[in-house]
């Protein structure tokens, strides 16, 4: 910072404009400015911070931001990059899907394969919070098996850490994020303590997924999603305010009620003396001779900022990631970074039911079963969760127009059935597959940068999974009574382009998030997933951002003893 | 099948004026309520006409007469401005190209099935060029480099957004979730909040 006499000594060489009276003379200095005589103010320009700092973490979503908070929390001097804006969604965010578009990560990215995958809207986003922004806020917990699909079924990978590596991490989430759920959870292993807060109201997408499944004798139960079902109060975070069944989870929550970052471990980060630096655009990862990370290029407003660390947290989720490490060619050796690509078929059912649904109001996925977790009749490996699904207008209309090709006077009448619309989809699990990757494109982005292309087609064991799923979902729809059935195809979230593991020739990360290639590069976000798992990812990555952390902390302190 | 519901007008223009708006939503909605003629200035007269053209037949709109919801208007705009949405099928050229190659594919369907200009044509013989563009196999040299399907697809997504995002069409449709504040207490099937309207026979 400039001292007080530098600033005075500023405002005297760069005075504000003096409003001019004679009219003439400020027409013709419109027309030619008295050139040098009035300047107008500048901005002060922004100190070039050279001082090296213990950690920065680029990206702020639900892989940056949990690490953020615990370094931060241990006394480090940590500095965190996001690429997007700061936002404050009581004044800024609005009940609009169009309006809310801001939230997405926009740059455009290449969709290849049989299956292309949509980004944007879908599975990305950009600001102090990341993804977390616009994420559903489904928070399931993993169950054991997910993470032995090589040891279960002879395919896949299995996971370097076990069930009861994460547990600890998710109990303590679930009460600092204030998750909303039922308790016991009548899925996986038995938990230390339940809930924090019961579940959130069912909607009537939930209400007739229920009715359903108790006639077919499937299991439900509310689902556990990290949105306040009441008040909430954490120590450095404050006060949070309960959901007000707004159903908008995905383009925005206003009041603080959902657990994204920049309401719980963005504040949490700060009130320890983080440092989250917004609309920062990581490009350059610079090294030493030694190959050892020394600080990171970013651009802020057009201008270009290094700052130097001497530890480094790639964040920026399983496209960005890989897309950095590939643009420095930096830990490439094992080979896998841009590969291992998967993607959760999400395959959505709707129909149409005489009874009022008005499927925008409430939490979007109320109910959730995991009976399917292991099929007794299942032809492939692996399992899915089935869940209730709410639906926003907009969002709605474009999967109409993209998945059932309705347009003209077709599509404006079955839109108008929308307040009669309800839906259940899967969250089931993919396997990798040499086919689908990342790579960079020849094409280039306005940073002059190439853009990503991701290559994408499902394989065998995701096509027979989303063929038995379809089935049960027809069945659980039909006794719900819904008529004009149809299935939305989709793919949700991006998985697996860095993934970790035991050893440096198949693996990009150890089960600590730690470089094979560099010691002091950490990843931590989707990214590292060896496998997709059947559960939605967020509250996984919480986990592991907090448990690399702290095995982090911990080689730091045996370093430092 | 029973009948599409009906619901009245002005359900959402009565609530813009309503504490049940939040000021960034009602921006945001009024805006395109209120939004002033608009100039092309991306595409040419002949092509924003055909876009036009294009469009109400994606989106008929036979009820409105006289204040139709521009759709042409707001593909223009984000071409002009260069506006992603994050993401693009790699079999299909950058947006402005697609947009251009693909609308100038839509007249060589049209020459080679009818010998006209679409804008000639009946509304039967543009939906017959459409769906043949949809089918992902038209006539037309233009689409050995852009693939008809997933073009089709996209005007249609982007037609279809600017639609439904338009306080008009949310009417048509019955919602109000713009109305939110300060919260939705009767959420279960067929519950309905006061402010909800419902709908006519």
């Amino acid at each position: 910072m400039p001292d007080e006499e530098e600033l005075l000594e500023e405002s005297v060489v760069s005075p504000v404009q003096p409003e001019i009276q004679d009219p003439l003379l400020r027409e013709l200095l419109q027309k030619e400015p008295a050139a040098g005589k009035i300047t107008a103010p500048q901005p002060d320009k922004l100190p070039e911070p050279a001082d090296e700092v213990d950690c920065v973490v680029i990206g702020t979503g639900a892989g940056g931001a949990p690490l953020l908070a615990r370094l931060a929390m241990a006394g480090l001097r940590v500095v965190a990059l996001e690429a997007g804006p700061r936002h404050e969604p009581r004044r800024d965010f609005a009940t609009d899907e169009q309006a809310q578009a801001f939230l997405f990560w926009n740059d455009e990215r290449l969709s290849a394969g049989r299956d292309p995958l949509s980004f944007g809207n879908n599975n990305s986003g950009t600001g102090v919070g990341g993804s977390t922004l616009h994420y559903t806020a489904y928070t399931p917990r993993v169950q054991p098996d997910d993470l032995r699909l090589r040891t279960e079924f002879g395919v896949s990978q299995d996971w370097p850490l076990s069930y009861d590596d994460l547990a600890p991490y998710y109990d303590e989430l679930e009460w600092l994020l204030g998750v909303s759920g039922p308790s016991p959870y009548p899925w996986g292993p038995a938990r230390q303590r339940g809930y924090p807060l019961p579940p959130l109201p069912l909607n009537g997408a939930a209400q007739l997924m229920q009715r359903a499944c108790e006639k077919l004798g499937i299991r439900t139960s509310p689902a556990a999603n990290a949105a306040l079902s009441a008040r909430y109060y954490q120590e450095g975070i404050g006060w949070r305010e309960a959901c007000t069944n707004r159903g908008f989870c995905q383009a925005g929550c206003s009041n603080g009620a959902k657990a994204s970052m920049d309401v719980t471990f963005i504040p949490l980060a700060e009130a320890h003396g983080a440092e989250v630096r917004a609309e920062c655009f990581v490009t350059e990862i610079e090294r030493d001779a030694q190959g050892r990370v020394t600080g990171v290029v970013y651009q802020q407003h057009g201008e270009e900022h290094r700052q130097k660390c001497r530890t480094l947290f790639l964040c920026a989720g399983a496209v960005e990631t890989p897309r950095l490490l590939l643009l420095n060619e930096l830990a490439l050796s094992s080979g896998h970074v841009g590969r291992n690509l998967m993607a959760h078929p999400g395959l959505q059912l709707w129909g149409t039911f005489d009874e009022v649904v008005r499927p925008n109001k409430g939490i979007p996925g109320g109910l959730i079963s995991e009976d399917t977790h292991r099929p007794r009749d299942a032809d492939f490996a692996g399992g899915y969760l089935l869940q209730s699904i709410g639906v926003m207008p907009v969002t709605f209309a474009s999967q109409v127009a993209r998945g059932r090709g309705l347009w003209g006077q077709a599509l404006r009448d079955y839109l108008r059935q929308y307040n009669h619309v309800a839906g259940i989809n899967i969250l089931g699990d993919c396997l990798p597959h040499a086919d689908n990757f990342l790579e960079l494109s020849e094409e280039k982005d306005s940073r002059g940068l190439p853009k990503p292309r991701v290559y994408f087609s499902y394989q065998e064991n995701e096509q027979r999974l989303t063929v038995h799923a379809e089935r049960m979902m027809r069945q659980i729809w039909e006794a719900a009574g819904a008529r004009d059935l149809w299935t939305f195809p989709r793919s949700a979230h991006v998985i697996g382009t860095c993934r970790m593991g035991l050893s440096g020739d198949d693996a990009v990360v150890d089960a600590d998030g730690r470089c094979f290639d560099v010691p002091n590069l950490y990843i931590c976000d989707n990214s590292v997933f060896p496998s997709a798992l059947s559960v939605n990812p967020a509250l996984t990555i919480m986990a592991l951002s907090l448990r690399t952390a702290d095995r982090f902390l911990e080689k730091k302190l045996r370093r430092d003893a | 099948m029973p009948a599409a519901p009906q619901y009245p007008a002005g359900t959402v223009r009565a609530l813009l004026a309503t504490p049940h708006v939040s000021e960034p939503t009602r921006a945001a909605l009024e805006a395109r309520l209120m939004a002033p003629p608009y100039t092309p200035q991306f595409f040419d007269a002949d092509t924003y006409a055909l876009l036009q053209a294009v469009c109400r037949r994606l989106l008929p709109q036979p009820d409105r007469p006289t204040d139709a919801i521009e759709l042409a208007a707001g593909i223009d705009e984000r071409l002009l401005t260069g506006r992603a949405d994050g993401w693009r099928y790699d079999v299909l050229p950058p947006d402005r190209e697609a947009y251009r190659l693909g609308l100038g594919g839509i007249q060589q369907v049209a020459q080679a099935q009818f010998q006209r200009d679409f804008l000639r044509l009946t509304e039967e013989e543009q939906d017959a060029v459409l769906t043949a563009v949809q089918s992902g196999n038209p006539p037309g040299d233009v689409w050995l480099k852009v693939d008809a399907g997933r073009f089709f697809e996209e005007l249609l997504a982007e037609a279809t957004i600017l639609y439904y995002c338009h306080p008009l069409a949310q009417e048509e449709i019955g919602y109000v979730g713009s109305a939110d504040l300060p919260a939705w207490t009767r959420i279960g099937l067929n519950e309905r909040e006061d402010r909800e309207p419902e709908a006519v026979e």
